[in-house]
């Protein structure tokens, strides 16, 4: 059996193949090994190796000299130092890897810590706010605390009452839609700073049913857009706009409680 | 690498009691092969004041796989010699590959080639040893 077509530098290293298999050091000379294979030529060359290694090892050394070698390796591991570790490419990859789920783990874990009952109905609401234009709301030009009469009568909505803090401001247009989980949102547009209004049903407990309050006002951003807000008998009111929470704090009475 | 017991011997003791002075004064360099290297030179060394052989043309053979049965003929001093007397670097790396205790590139470093020179060296020298076992000993059928 020939030798198989092999790169110069696979030549070069099955040349210098091990005799004993264990020296194996890298995968570039296993693979030149494994290539070479089963040919005469490197079959030959692997007995012919292992013959004189065999007669090398068979040289006699003065008993003098030999009792140094008696009890000990003639060269000694190499340290598997730190550096040497870390500069392992597995090594390396593995802590890449740690390292970004680590941060992922500690974003998500971040993002908990503002969480609050009805936070992710208002972050949802908060990209409908970016994206609704004024020309899809009834024109309503009033205060907006006189809106909960309209939602009351209208609609049916109990308790979609706009806070006091918000209460004069003077409204564009409002609606009422649902969203994707059939709830009954009211949207109010007000003339201050492009902001608006949300009134969402508060989330409530799978099991009993009851409203899940938290205190005061709660800050959730999405997309650009801030919004605050509060609960109040199981209704949700959030004030949005587009920002950051500066921009919304100095509309907030206690800002966060 | 000298072909002679008691030069080795001598090498030998020199080296070991040269590396214990350094290590007595703390001088002792941290790559892993220091040691070798200083008795590759020694050897090298002492082997300038001994009579050169000329240089000549040796015959090259393929390896055969009836080599090991040649081999086993051979005395452990006849092999002593005759990579001995192989010109430098391919002495060393003859010695270094054939006493089984390096990989490949423990031995570049050693003796400082490249991957190319090793590889040329080894080959060339199992070519030139089969010429010179062809030359001194009948073949045996390998079984």
């Amino acid at each position: 059996m020939n030798m198989p077509r092999l790169s110069r530098r696979q030549r070069a290293l099955a040349n210098c193949a091990p005799i004993t298999a264990q020296r194996m050091p890298d995968r570039s000379m296993r693979s030149a090994v494994s290539r070479a294979g089963d040919s005469t030529e490197f079959v030959n060359q692997q007995s012919f190796d292992r013959a004189v290694a065999a007669l090398v090892h068979a040289i006699p050394i003065p008993p003098e000299t030999a009792e140094w070698f008696s009890t000990k390796d003639l060269v000694s591991p190499s340290k598997w130092t730190w550096k040497k570790t870390v500069r392992n490419p597995a090594v390396l990859a593995i802590g890449i890897a740690l390292v970004v789920i680590a941060g992922v783990l500690v974003f998500q874990f971040i993002g908990r810590l503002n969480d609050f009952p009805g936070s992710s109905t208002a972050r949802k609401l908060l990209t409908i706010a970016g994206s609704t234009r004024s020309v899809l709301l009834d024109p309503v030009s009033a205060d907006a605390g006189t809106l909960s009469d309209l939602f009351f009568m209208k609609h049916g909505l109990e308790h979609y009452d706009v806070p006091d803090e918000f209460a004069d401001f003077r409204t564009i247009g409002c609606r009422v839609f649902e969203d994707d989980q059939s709830q009954r949102i009211a949207q109010i547009w007000v003339a201050e700073k492009r902001m608006q209004f949300f009134l969402f049903p508060a989330e409530r407990n799978v099991k009993t049913g009851a409203a899940l309050s938290f205190p005061g006002w709660q800050y959730v951003q999405q997309e650009g857009w801030v919004g605050a807000v509060t609960e109040h008998d199981g209704v949700c009111f959030m004030a949005a706009l587009p920002g950051r929470e500066r921009d919304l704090a100095p509309y907030i009475p206690n800002t966060k409680q | 690498m000298l072909g002679d017991a008691r030069k080795a011997q001598e090498i030998f003791q020199t080296t070991l009691r040269e590396a214990a002075l350094r290590a007595a004064h703390g001088e002792l360099p941290k790559e892993p092969f220091w040691l070798f290297r200083d008795a590759r030179w020694r050897c090298l060394e002492a082997s300038e004041t001994d009579l050169q052989a000329e240089p000549l043309d040796i015959d090259e053979r393929d390896v055969v796989s009836e080599a090991p049965s040649q081999i086993e003929q051979l005395e452990p001093a006849q092999l002593a010699i005759w990579i001995s007397s192989a010109p430098d670097p391919q002495r060393t790396a003859l010695a270094l590959f054939y006493l089984d205790e390096f990989d490949y590139r423990e031995i570049l470093d050693l003796a400082e080639l490249k991957l190319s020179e090793l590889s040329r060296l080894l080959a060339m020298g199992r070519r030139q040893f089969q010429a010179w076992l062809d030359a001194m000993l009948p073949k045996t059928p390998n079984v």
